[in-house]
């Protein structure tokens, strides 16, 4: 049989077995690390998925209407159009306590859901009677709660009409009550269920819905609707669906009959309709105008004031050539102030804009006309249907939700409202009304018809209205579940990257295992030259040979790889928690990491065999012959005070120097190792003028083969102690207003919204804070609209992290917090201030942590995120910059007068930055735990907060650190039983030296003197630079594990002496002697 | 059919080896080169069999610089003009007696026609050589002489023009030296192979028509 170059390369294989093994086993450590790498990557995207599956349940399709509430009967009507299987609830948050223990829960979500919530997702739990809730096994856990016990819920009440809209009746629409549990739900049967994308298991509290009514409406609301879809179908289908069912009741608008007028007009039950609906309306009923009514202050004119009246912007019922400062008044009103045509009259009002700040702004308007009591609009219907007041019997009985001063109310005033109710005294143009009342809530209190009865005009809005402007989005859970999974933190090429120093010694001892295995063959391979194969071919023979070695070790790592990843996953589970925040990770299989690892392998192996291979084949070809090679003339002991001295001075210079501290010892330790190695050469060069060591003779002769291991073991200690002095700590520098904290003192929150400003004196005295004690506290305030954790802290892929409205310049002018990066070409330098622009209609600017943005969002500035606005419309938000690690982390920040445009319904501040003296601070977070406990709050110092943050950061480290200490070992294990082959080829001398009269205890006691010193120049090298480089950290607090940094010197060593100890005693006197009697 | 002219080569440890040589052979000529030890001699036949490169001067083989020819080239001018015996005989460990002597046959390849008929001549050298009973044999399995019979067979597997014994016998008990000094020597007169043998024995260079002495990187008939 003709012999082919496989044949050969197979013969050879299995003569040379045990070196074949030994760089198969090499291989097989490769793979089983990439293979567990990725498979762990796999596993948590798998675990993952069936978290969020699980959490989502049967629903596909989500139709949500953001801050706003519909009627619940759209589901069952949308099912009745489509054939979709759906189911109506509503979300909000809040706050749990168990009424036993006093223990509670912080943001929580509370779903309102009828029994065809739980028959949507195959559940047998039959709807929940008033007063009884369910809880999840999570919440239950938490606060130690049991079936049968007794809760108190917080939570944001359903009201359409928003507390802080303008003259929305008392206080917000904070919902509370004692709730019985009537069953722990498990995770298994939807107790998880969450609209979120997160791997954090939600608390959740399932209750009747009209449980969370606050308005006692007659119908039920809801603002969440799940879709169940087995026909794949669009979210724009699905929202074609929506609009053809959707009628002005649904999304609360209502169409009625002036009596006075006989014209319809729509209102809604939020007083003011938002804009895009009044665009919607008018252009699908032609004819329509919109009209907005507003409580005046006061009428004043020379003295004589009328108080609190309504006044109406029109557009349709006034002369053509009204101006913006005319004024059209009652016969009533011209008489109770006794003006007329010509006059000029003060109007005052509240600004709409203000929400509870109360701030009074006023006009002076020209009388152009006394309206006669035939005027067509002295029409009581005008006014809206403000909650407060419209039941009303008196005037001095109203709840306008500012503050009235009763005693302006005269008797005629009485009369007046007893008569004619709210019938407007006065009316300007609509361009003026809009102007001084327009608001973020809308444009109109109603919109009037100038023709078409009530029916014709329901008719003409059903099904015409665009779910969006209501509000309404679809969102396809399944693609978004699917991004959230595959585009969140990528755990397989993470864990590839923290296993780098495993994965390096592989590669080096394959490289080194390579050579000792060619050099060993040298012969063979010279044969195959001079009997006239050509290099292609000796290539080709050895890569078949090593091809072999590498698929064998590839398929041993693949199946050791699946270890590899149960162990991971484990360890995720448990040691390294802080690295996922969630326990339900469970290892999972698929062929493609394993394929793809064992590829991977095998090309790192064949890559590793083709560079050796290139260059022994050129020294083959050239004739080269290993020989000792004196050192460079540069390297003598001159040159170490060349590096030691800079070094020195450079390390000197950092404890002098302590802002740069950092950077200068690192420098400085770089030049120590730089320094040590041509020391540690000089040192092994010149053992051969020392008596008596035959042995120390080779290193001299070849001190490189000493350095190799050397720069190996200093370089990974160096690595590994450099990261691990990056565990990220609280540094005084964060403390600064400069640093993450912005210099706040706490970081407080609430589940609930708070509707006053804690600065106003109003808000202080509204929760008790204007003690002396509390004087210096302040407070920078955020409006915050939910969303998905962005922060490191969720793995999950996050596309819209929740938004915090704040004020800019009160951040700007304090100096809080740094920007890593801000937007090129702004005209302003500090991006804080470009949070007030308005680039563009529907565009705003924005900013983020720069790790949330880069890692999280995967965005940089200048780019722009997408949200829908509270009516529905696309806004844009530009980031305008990154910041440096803040307690910002996973929020993305925008403008108060931003988020007040385009999230009106968001009824206060739920955010809240604490400053004032620090030696109060405990003083502070206990004050306002206590008075804000209504709301659910959390208080944590500003560093705490920080430092959360960092649990993920120091985690990796931790993961990095170990994983590189096993590389470690690992590579010194390696490198022993490379010292096993090398003392394989050096039996010769070793023979001589028994022939010259050394013993054989003699040879191996002066080895292992010689490479233990090669071991502690190793660790001497990089412990003695890796604390020169770190000092500054360890110096400012850093935690730098210490356990382990030693833990890790004293396995390295004691890897090395055993591996040492065990290659010294395989040589044999037998085997020596046996040798010198064949030379 | 071999001439070498003005070779000079040098190591940066050992300094100058071969200086100007200059050497003439003819077809079915025997060479025999003697010379102390380090004087350049394994160096000298390392360039005759394009195993390295001269600093200067030119090898030229009927008429062909061999310095000219390319990394392939250089590899069929040795797998089909050359045969090579070393004092170490260089068997692959893992090949069998006769998978080694058919080594060179699968340098490049051949059809199967071929193949046999090299198995066939093989066989008669093996034969001639007396090594016929080692066939499937492995190295480790046979003794230095018969090593060094097995390595003059694979030489001549492919007909060489031309025979390097790079000290055959050096390591070698006197017997078995004789029976491979004689071989060479026959082959040399049979075959009409060429021969250049580099030795410090005596009675091996007596076999050869010619004797060169490498003397100061030159060599002295």
């Amino acid at each position: 049989m003709k012999l082919k170059p496989f044949i050969i390369a197979l013969k050879s294989l299995s003569f040379h077995l045990r070196d074949s093994l030994y760089q198969a086993a090499i291989v097989t450590v490769l793979t089983a690390i990439i293979c567990g790498s990725l498979l762990t990557g796999h596993s948590v995207r798998v675990s993952l998925r069936r978290n969020l599956e699980e959490k989502t349940g049967s629903a596909d399709l989500l139709i949500s209407s953001g801050l706003r509430y519909f009627n619940a009967s759209l589901a069952g009507n949308l099912t009745g159009k489509s054939s979709l299987r759906a189911a109506a609830l509503t979300e909000t948050g809040g706050y749990c306590t168990n009424y036993n223990n006093g223990e509670t829960a912080l943001d929580i979500k509370i779903y309102g859901v009828e029994s065809s919530f739980f028959t949507f997702h195959g559940l047998q739990i039959s709807g929940l009677d008033k007063g009884s809730v369910l809880v999840n096994e999570n919440l239950a856990r938490k606060i130690n709660l049991n079936q049968g016990d007794e809760i108190i819920l917080g939570f944001s009440g359903i009201d359409p009409l928003p507390s802080n809209a303008p003259f929305a009746p008392g206080e917000n629409d904070k919902g509370s009550g004692v709730f019985r549990i009537t069953g722990i739900i498990r995770g298994s049967e939807g107790g998880n269920f969450s609209l979120g994308s997160s791997q954090s298991q939600p608390y959740n509290v399932f209750i009747n819905p009209a449980d969370l009514e606050t308005d006692g409406a007659l119908h039920a609301r809801a603002n969440r609707i799940l879709v169940e879809d087995d026909v794949h179908s669009t979210g724009s289908q699905v929202n074609d669906y929506l609009k053809q069912i959707l009628i002005p009741e649904d999304i609360g608008l209502s169409v009625r009959v002036s009596e006075r007028t006989g014209e319809a007009e729509l209102i809604s039950d939020r007083i003011f309709i938002d804009s895009a609906i009044v665009r919607a309306v008018t252009d699908i009923v032609p004819g329509s105008a919109p009209v907005m009514t507003y409580l005046a202050n006061s009428f004043d004119i020379n003295g004589k004031s009328t108080p609190y009246s309504f006044i109406s912007a029109l557009s349709e019922a006034m002369p053509d050539d009204i101006e913006d400062d005319e004024i059209i008044i009652s016969s009533w009103l011209a008489e109770d102030l006794d003006a007329g045509p010509g006059d000029t009259l003060r109007l005052t009002w509240f600004d709409p804009g203000g929400g509870k700040s109360l701030k009074e702004s006023g006009a002076a308007f020209r009388i152009r006309q006394v309206a006669g009591a035939d005027f067509r609009y002295l029409d009581p219907s005008l006014m809206p249907e403000f909650p407060g007041i419209s039941g009303s019997t008196t005037c001095s009985s109203w709840d306008a939700g500012v503050p009235l001063d009763m005693k302006r109310i005269r008797k005629k005033d009485e009369d007046y409202w007893t008569d004619y109710k709210g019938t407007p005294k006065a009316f300007i143009s609509y361009r003026s009304g809009l102007k001084l009342w327009g608001n973020n809530f809308g444009p109109a209190t109603a919109i009037r018809f100038s023709t078409g009865d009530q029916e014709t005009i329901i008719e003409k809005l059903a099904g015409n209205i665009d779910p969006s402007v209501a509000g309404f989005s679809v969102t396809d859970l399944r693609v978004r579940n699917k991004n959230a999974y595959s585009r969140g933190v990528d755990f397989g090429m993470l864990f590839i990257g923290l296993s780098f120093f495993i994965l390096l010694s592989c590669v080096v001892l394959l490289s080194m295992a390579l050579k000792l295995f060619l050099d060993s063959r040298k012969g063979e391979i010279r044969t195959y030259y001079s009997i006239g194969f050509n290099n292609a071919k000796i290539k080709r023979l050895l890569i078949y040979e090593t091809l072999l070695t590498a698929i064998a070790g590839a398929i041993a790592g693949s199946v050791l790889g699946y270890l590899v990843n149960y162990l991971i996953v484990n360890a995720l589970n448990s040691v390294w928690i802080g690295a996922v925040q969630t326990d339900t990770l469970a290892p999972a299989f698929s062929v493609l990491p394993v394929a793809s690892a064992f590829s991977a392998a095998v090309i790192i192996a064949i890559l590793v065999v083709l560079i050796r291979l290139r260059y022994f084949l050129k020294d083959l070809s050239h004739g080269s012959r290993e020989i000792f090679r004196n050192a460079p003339a540069w390297l003598s002991l001159k040159i170490l005070p060349l590096v030691f001295l800079p070094a020195l001075a450079l390390l000197l210079l950092s404890a002098l120097f302590r802002d740069s501290s950092t950077a200068l010892a690192f420098s400085g330790g770089i030049l120590l190792f730089a320094g040590m190695l041509p020391a540690a050469y000089l040192s092994f060069a010149a053992r051969s003028k020392k008596p008596g060591n035959q042995s120390g003779i080779y290193y001299s002769r070849y001190p490189l083969k000493a350095i190799t291991p050397i720069i190996f073991l200093a370089a990974g200690i160096f690595a590994v102690v450099i990261t691990g002095a990056n565990r990220q700590v609280i540094t005084g520098k964060m403390l600064l207003r400069s640093g993450g904290t912005g210099g706040f003192l706490l970081w407080a929150e609430t589940a609930l919204p708070v509707g006053q400003d804690l600065n106003s004196n109003r808000g202080k005295a509204e929760f008790g804070l204007e003690v002396e004690d509390l004087k210096d506290i302040t407070f920078v305030q955020a409006r915050k609209l939910s969303g998905d954790d962005a922060s490191c802290l969720n793995i999950a892929y996050v596309a819209a992290p929740p938004v915090l409205g704040i004020d800019p310049a009160t951040i700007a002018e304090r100096g809080s917090f740094s920007f890593a990066t801000s937007l090129r070409n702004a005209k302003a330098t500090n991006p804080w201030s470009l949070l007030n622009e308005n680039p563009d209609e529907n565009v705003i600017y924005g900013i983020a942590d720069q790790t949330v943005l880069q890692w999280g969002l995967k965005k940089k500035t200048g780019d722009t995120l997408k949200y829908v606005s509270e009516n529905g419309q696309l806004l844009n938000i530009v980031i305008c910059g990154g910041l440096k690690s803040s307690v910002f982390q996973g929020h993305l920040l925008i403008g108060k007068q931003a988020f007040e445009k385009h999230f009106p319904s968001v009824e206060g501040n739920s955010v809240f930055l604490v400053d004032g003296n620090r030696d109060m601070a405990d003083l502070y977070r206990e004050t306002l735990t206590d008075r804000f406990a209504g709301y659910g709050i959390s208080v944590e110092p500003a560093y705490e907060k920080l430092a959360s943050f960092f649990s993920v950061t120091n985690t990796y480290l931790e993961v990095f650190m170990m994983m590189g200490i096993f590389g470690m070992i690992l590579g010194v294990a390696g490198l022993g039983f490379m010292l096993l082959r090398n003392f394989n080829s050096r039996k010769r001398e070793f023979a001589f030296m028994i022939a010259s009269g050394y013993t054989v205890k003699r040879i191996r006691k002066l080895l292992l003197r010689d490479h233990i010193l090669i071991l502690l120049w190793g660790v001497l090298t990089g412990t003695v630079s890796a604390a020169a480089s770190t000092w500054p950290s360890v110096a400012g607090g850093s935690s730098i594990s210490w356990g382990m940094f030693i833990a890790m010197l004293f396995l390295i060593s004691l890897t090395g002496y055993i591996v040492l100890h065990v290659s010294v005693n395989s040589i044999d006197r037998k085997d020596l002697i046996s040798r010198l009697r064949a030379d | 059919m071999l001439r070498l002219e003005n070779i000079t080569k040098s190591y940066p440890q050992r300094g100058m080896v071969l200086s100007e040589l200059n050497l003439m052979m003819g077809e079915g000529d025997s060479i025999a080169i003697t010379g102390p030890s380090g004087s350049g001699k394994t160096t000298l036949m390392n360039i005759i069999g394009a195993l390295d490169r001269p600093d200067s001067g030119d090898v030229l083989f009927r008429d062909s610089s061999i310095l000219q020819m390319s990394p392939d080239e250089s590899a069929r001018y040795r797998n089909r003009n050359i045969g090579f015996v070393f004092q170490d005989h260089l068997l692959l460990p893992h090949l069998t007696v006769s998978e080694n002597i058919l080594l060179p046959a699968s340098a490049f390849n051949i059809t199967t026609e071929e193949y046999h008929e090299k198995m066939s001549y093989a066989g008669m050298l093996m034969e001639k050589t007396g090594i016929s009973d080692l066939r499937d044999k492995y190295p480790y399995n046979i003794s230095g002489g018969e090593a060094q019979r097995v390595t003059l067979v694979r030489a001549l597997i492919n007909k060489p023009s031309m025979l390097l014994a790079d000290e055959p016998t050096g390591s070698l008990d006197s017997r078995n030296a004789g029976i491979l000094g004689s071989l060479l020597a026959e082959i040399n007169n049979e075959l009409g192979i060429s021969l250049i043998v580099v030795t410090h024995s005596g009675s091996l260079a007596s076999k050869m028509r010619v004797r060169y002495t490498l003397e100061e990187g030159r060599l002295i008939r």
